[in-house]
């Protein structure tokens, strides 16, 4: 009885999260992150060199997503 | 390229085919499950990875209420969605579970979310080409 209890809210927790409202701008980082990391990994590289790699993709990512927003930015009116 | 192929062993006729459906069920086992071509290959770093991002990708968008496209699109834009919504291979199906009030692509989340299964789709088809190509042999 209590371990079905537990499942239940368990589960309503879940979807509870998956309804999480996002920013644009955390919507943009959980994006880059995600997909940074996940590059990182896919390519042959030491760990050194996948930690620069992950880290230098983020920050292009960012760069890039913040950069093009403002580039819209005049025509957004 | 010709110094690759002298620097390999010689490998017999049968052997070569064995090994390329070998990488076939790897890359398809890759595309279905995610993670699951690299696990197949014992590399369980890239295993974890690829489960975890295309997980992820797919749980944000479907959260987001993104537009996860079905094979009856109107037009081209969404024919290029399904494929690349397809890509995630079963969790396109987790995807739709997921989204039990449907897609709402009328506010910018929406619109997140649609790119956000698109990339999980297209993420998951390179790991699954990735664990293939590995499967047959290359460097990986």
């Amino acid at each position: 009885m209590t371990s079905s209890t537990s499942a239940v809210s368990a589960a309503l927790a879940l979807i509870a999260l998956i309804a999480v409202k996002l920013s644009h701008l955390q919507a943009l980082v959980i994006f880059a992150l995600v997909i940074s990391v996940a590059f990182g990994f896919l390519g042959r590289r030491q760990p050194k060199e996948r930690v620069k790699y992950i880290l230098w993709t983020l920050l292009l990512f960012l760069l890039v997503g913040v950069g093009i927003g403002w580039a819209m930015y005049p025509f957004s009116r | 390229m010709a110094e690759e192929t002298t620097a390999q062993e010689p490998v017999s006729q049968p052997q070569n085919s064995r090994r390329e459906a070998l990488a076939l069920v790897v890359g398809v086992a890759g595309w279905l499950v995610p993670g699951l071509g690299h696990a197949l290959l014992k590399m369980w770093g890239r295993a974890v990875i690829c489960f975890l991002t295309v997980g992820v990708l797919v749980w944000v968008g479907a959260g987001m209420r993104g537009n996860l496209f079905t094979s009856r699109g109107n037009d081209a834009f969404d024919s290029l969605g399904y494929i690349a919504d397809l890509g995630t291979g079963g969790f396109y199906f987790v995807a739709r579970s997921l989204e039990t009030n449907g897609p709402d692509v009328s506010r910018a989340d929406g619109d997140y979310g649609t790119r956000f299964l698109a990339t999980a789709g297209v993420f998951n088809l390179l790991a699954a080409l990735h664990a293939y190509e590995a499967a047959r042999g290359r460097k990986a």
